[in-house]
Parts: C-alpha cells; structure tokens; sequence
C-alpha cells in the first residue's frame, strides 16, 4: 500500500470520528449513530495509523508474498 | 467516548501485562515488564507487514477490522448501560472471529486454532446460565438496571455467588496462558494468529486490549456494581491478579479436558439455576 492511500485511510476514519465527537456533544446527532460511526471508524484508524507508519514513499509494499 | 475507548485499549494491554508478570513472579521467573503488551501492540505497528501467498486477503484483513469493531461495539454498550444479551452476543461472535483469523491464513496452525476456537465454545454456556440466574433476580438484562438494582439489594455476588464463579471461569477461558487457553497451545505456534504479523497482530492487540477491559468491566459491573472509577480500576487489577495466579498454578488442559471441565461447570450451573428458580 503506499503511503498516501494509507494515509487518506486514517484520515478517512479519523475525520468522521472527530466530526462525530463534535456534533454529538452539541446534540446535533443522537449517541447511536456517533457510536456507529466510532465502531466503523476506529478499526480502520488502527490499521491505517500502522500501514502508514511502515508504507514506502513509492512502490507499494502490502501485498508482499511472505512465503 | 473516544478517550475512553483509547483509555479501554492502553489499560487492558496493561492489564495483560500484568498478567504475564504476576504468573512469571509466581513461577520465580523476572518476566517482562507490565507495559510490556503495550510494547507489543507499538512493536507489531512498526514490522514489516504482509499477506501470506496461501491467504485469503479479503478475510485475512477483513477479521482484523471486525476484531475491533466488535470489542469497539462492546464498551460502547457497557458505557451506555445496554443490554448484557448484547456484550454476551459479541463475546460469541469473538468465536467466530477467532474462527476466521484461524481459517484465513492458510496455514495449518492458524486453522487448527481456529477449530479449537470453535470446540471451545462450551465455555459459553456457563455465560448463558449466569444470564439465567440474574434475570431472575434483577426481572431485566439492562446493564443500567442490573447496576441500580446492586445499589437497592446489595451486591449481586452476595446473592448469587455461583454465578460470578461461572461468569469468573468464562473470563478465565479467555485469559492467556489459562488452563483452558486451548486456542492458543504451543504446539500451534501461536493458534489462530500465527500467521497475523505486523499490522495486523497490532490490531489483534488492541482488539484483546479492548476485550479484557470489557470482559472485567461487565464482572465488575454485574456482580458487584457501580464503584468509582478509580475503584473500578483497582477491583480490575486485582481480579486480574487472582486470575493471573490461577493460570500460573494450573497447567494447560487437553481439548478434551478442557471441554469436558467447563461442560460439567455448565451442568451445576444449569442446576443451581433450576434450584434459584423454584426458589424465587
């Protein structure tokens, strides 16, 4: 995976997140749906957050043949 | 929320590490140091990632992802007061997601694993018994009215303590290095995450942070009630000590035995119930 698309993937889960902390706390949505943004988001900003700390500047490296 | 769930997933890798600790003192070994699953969790994020040619990518990715999700789901449920059925539901589905870590990879190991995760399975019925035996009681399964119940009757521990015992074997079968940690023997490499490295073990680490704070949360929360925080801790820790001993001093059963010891916690469990009901 290279490093940009690694990134918009944490971003991706990362801004909703945040978005949804916001609003929730303003009472704007109710606290199901900023759950369910958490539940979808948060797995996602783990794996992004690792795969962009290893990816390569250039060529992709993930799928890398491991046997 | 969010800082709670990061909360969750640091303080039950540190809890894990704990537990490695206290069974290595037990055992008069140094042992690592107890942050040091949390070292684990930043160490994997750092190695070199990869899907194994035998594997099948979408589901070999795809478990990780639902690892969390669910455990994510869970202290969700438990901070709002939901419904137990539903943190019991996701302990069911973790089977099902250790079933698939197992069979995505390809590799022997990771599938046995995967089929022991399944055997394994007979520690959840002594869960669905303890569900029985607090219903009875509380007349609802809303972790909020289980709580407010506690705070009128006492302690749901005094009253029924062969139910914690139950819940307690259950939170046992998913402690690491435990007499009924089949999933995870040694003559598997490492079962159903062999074959998970780098990224995805670190997400397989925050997934198994999650779940033993969750898992003692709801222990603490159903048998005993509602504490301040910085007890809710302190009870988690020690909780985590006596399990720790446990798994020390115990050796790892066979599958078989393992099965055939938590189906007979099943049977009395299932009659002290019955005894509960005519009871009540």
């Amino acid at each position: 995976m290279k490093k940009q698309y690694a990134l918009a993937l944490m971003l991706a889960a990362a801004v909703p997140g945040a978005g949804a902390m916001v609003l929730s706390s303003q009472g704007l949505i109710p606290f199901w749906a900023y759950a369910a943004v958490l539940i979808a988001g948060f797995p996602l900003f783990v794996l992004g957050l690792g795969l962009y700390w290893m990816a390569h500047e250039g060529e992709a490296d993930i799928p890398f043949l491991g046997y | 929320m969010i800082a709670e769930l990061l909360f969750a997933t640091f303080f039950g890798l540190l809890l894990l590490g704990i537990h490695r600790k206290v069974i290595a003192r037990i055992q008069r070994r140094p042992g690592p140091p107890v942050w040091q699953e949390i070292l684990h969790m930043l160490k994997f994020s750092f190695k070199t990632t990869w899907v194994p040619a035998t594997a099948s990518t979408a589901l070999f990715v795809g478990v990780v992802l639902v690892a969390i999700g669910i455990w994510t789901a869970a202290l969700l449920v438990i901070l709002s007061g939901g419904s137990l059925l539903v943190i019991f539901a996701i302990y069911m589905l973790h089977k099902i997601v250790e079933h698939g870590f197992g069979l995505s990879s390809g590799s022997p190991y990771g599938k046995f694993g995967g089929v022991r995760s399944v055997i394994s399975a007979a520690s959840e019925i002594p869960l669905f018994v303890t569900v029985a035996a607090i219903a009875i009681f509380t007349k609802s399964l809303m972790i909020s009215d289980i709580v407010a119940y506690q705070e009128l009757e006492g302690p749901l521990l005094a009253t029924i303590p062969l139910a914690a015992v139950a819940m307690y074997v259950v939170l046992l079968s998913k402690m690491p290095f435990g007499p009924f940690s089949i999933v995870e023997s040694k003559e598997l490499v490492s079962g159903y995450k062999t074959e998970h490295f780098g990224v995805w073990r670190a997400g397989l680490e925050v997934c198994n942070g999650l779940k033993t704070y969750v898992l003692l949360l709801t222990f603490i929360l159903v048998f005993i009630g509602s504490l301040p925080f910085w007890m809710v801790l302190i009870a988690m820790v020690l909780i985590t000590v006596s399990l720790s001993f446990v798994c020390a001093v115990s050796p790892m059963l066979s599958p078989y035995d393992s099965v055939t010891i938590q189906t007979l916690i099943a049977g009395l469990m299932v009659a002290y119930v019955a005894i509960l009901g005519v009871m009540s």
